[in-house]
């Protein structure tokens, strides 16, 4: 298990990542993002929709409504421009991060 | 499946109800159900997959944090009310309607009774007698009117801490909403027939009267009588349309409007007793019962008139 602590600031790019194929609702954002990682991360629920929230308030994302079979909405999400540029500096920004800490770590 | 709704009520029970918020649990509960219905379908356990759903669910504080909203304080969040207290609530007040309608007919009855009796006697001999037997009559009635009242009070007194306020689950307010659109025209009838009623009741005392000036009084007991079922429409189904109004009114409306019923209850304490001091005086001394019973409306008018009065003076002071 993963330490919440440490990925905390990547959360949100993991959600753009899963955006980045295209549109998508929060169910299938936490089960693809289990299954990527082979199930070494589960996103918390409330992490999520609260990703969610914060993503679309700063204009990264963009939520609508589809309605599926048997009566039922989803609310669905996409990415926005700004949410590429953001997802690409945070990228940018894991690189370096990942260079500095590995500056420290030996392997065994 | 329920156990989940549940849950989630009791996390959201201390968030104020905005519609982010329970925009955001909507969320959350088709996305742990969808989870949940995934984990049975991999043949997991009814309390297995319940339990990875729970598991998974994260932190109540990192919702608010992001929404930037500070839960109610404890001792201030409202029970949760469940659906059979719900239920029984609607069925109490149902009832109660019913036995304070009765009542009031109950007690309009002795009043036309003593008025019937009181003419037919006073021609003869006998008049000292069939006031007499009037006022027995009236008084029997009105006994049983107002055992009827006690009844109706003692059968809602359960829910008196409802007063003190209340939460309901989201899908009950949903079923209560429902269950009140589906009674709308049921209780729009009954408002309108009543209100026809109300104002047709009137003609049968210039009709009595029409008929033979000494009439009146016979008419004006009729007219009571029809006033009552009048009454008694707007009192049964108005407690109807009432136990869902409260159920689903805002809590913060509730406080104002437990004020205002208070002040109303205190003016009407007053003005009620008054007028049947005024309408059995001129009625026993003057033997003016074909005017006299205006004094009923008169009351009812200014009633409203001080409640009128009374609310546009606190909402100018707000």
């Amino acid at each position: 298990m993963i330490s919440s602590d440490v990925i905390r600031g990547y959360n949100d790019t993991m959600i753009l990542y899963m955006l980045l194929g295209g549109e998508s609702y929060g169910y299938e954002i936490s089960k693809q993002i289990r299954q990527l990682t082979q199930e070494k991360y589960v996103m918390k629920e409330t992490t999520l929709y609260s990703a969610f929230a914060r993503l679309e308030k700063n204009g990264y994302i963009e939520s609508f409504y589809r309605d599926e079979s048997l009566g039922k909405r989803r609310t669905y999400y996409r990415i926005t421009p700004p949410g590429l540029s953001y997802y690409k500096e945070k990228c940018e920004e894991w690189m370096v991060t990942q260079a500095v800490v590995n500056q420290f770590i030996k392997e065994w | 499946m329920e156990t989940i709704s549940v849950y989630l009520d009791h996390m959201f029970a201390s968030l104020p109800k905005t519609l982010e918020v329970m925009r955001m649990k909507q969320e959350l509960l088709s996305g742990m159900e969808e989870k949940y219905r995934e984990l049975k379908e991999e043949g997991k356990s009814e309390n297995e997959a319940i339990g990875i759903v729970i598991s998974e669910f994260g932190n109540i504080e990192e919702l608010t944090a992001e929404l930037g909203i500070r839960a109610v304080e404890p001792e201030r969040a409202a029970p949760m009310l469940t659906e059979h207290e719900a239920y029984a609530y609607t069925a109490a007040k149902r009832s109660a309607g019913l036995w304070v309608g009765l009542g009031i007919f109950f007690c309009a009855s002795g009043v036309a009774l003593l008025i019937f009796l009181d003419t037919l006697f006073e021609t003869t001999v006998d008049s000292e007698r069939g006031s007499m037997l009037g006022l027995i009559g009236m008084f029997m009635l009105g006994a049983v009117g107002v055992g009827m009242f006690f009844n109706s009070g003692m059968k809602l007194s359960r829910f008196k801490t409802l007063e003190q306020g209340f939460q309901l689950s989201y899908a009950l307010k949903m079923e209560l909403r429902q269950g009140q659109a589906h009674y709308a025209p049921t209780y729009r009838f009954s408002l309108i027939t009543g209100v026809c009623l109300s104002v047709l009741s009137p003609i049968l005392i210039f009709a009595a009267s029409y008929v033979n000036e000494e009439y009146a009084p016979y008419g004006v007991a009729a007219f009571l009588l029809l006033a009552a079922v009048a009454v008694f429409l707007f009192v049964y189904y108005g407690n109807i349309q009432g136990a869902y109004t409260k159920l689903l009114e805002e809590p913060i409306l509730a406080a104002a409007k437990k004020e205002e019923e208070r002040i109303s209850g205190a003016v009407g304490a007053v003005i009620w007793p008054l007028a049947t001091i005024i309408f059995l005086f001129t009625g026993f001394v003057y033997h003016r019962w074909d005017v006299n019973w205006a004094v009923f409306p008169i009351a009812g008018i200014l009633h409203g008139m001080l409640n009128g009065v009374y609310n546009m003076n606190r909402k100018s002071e707000m």
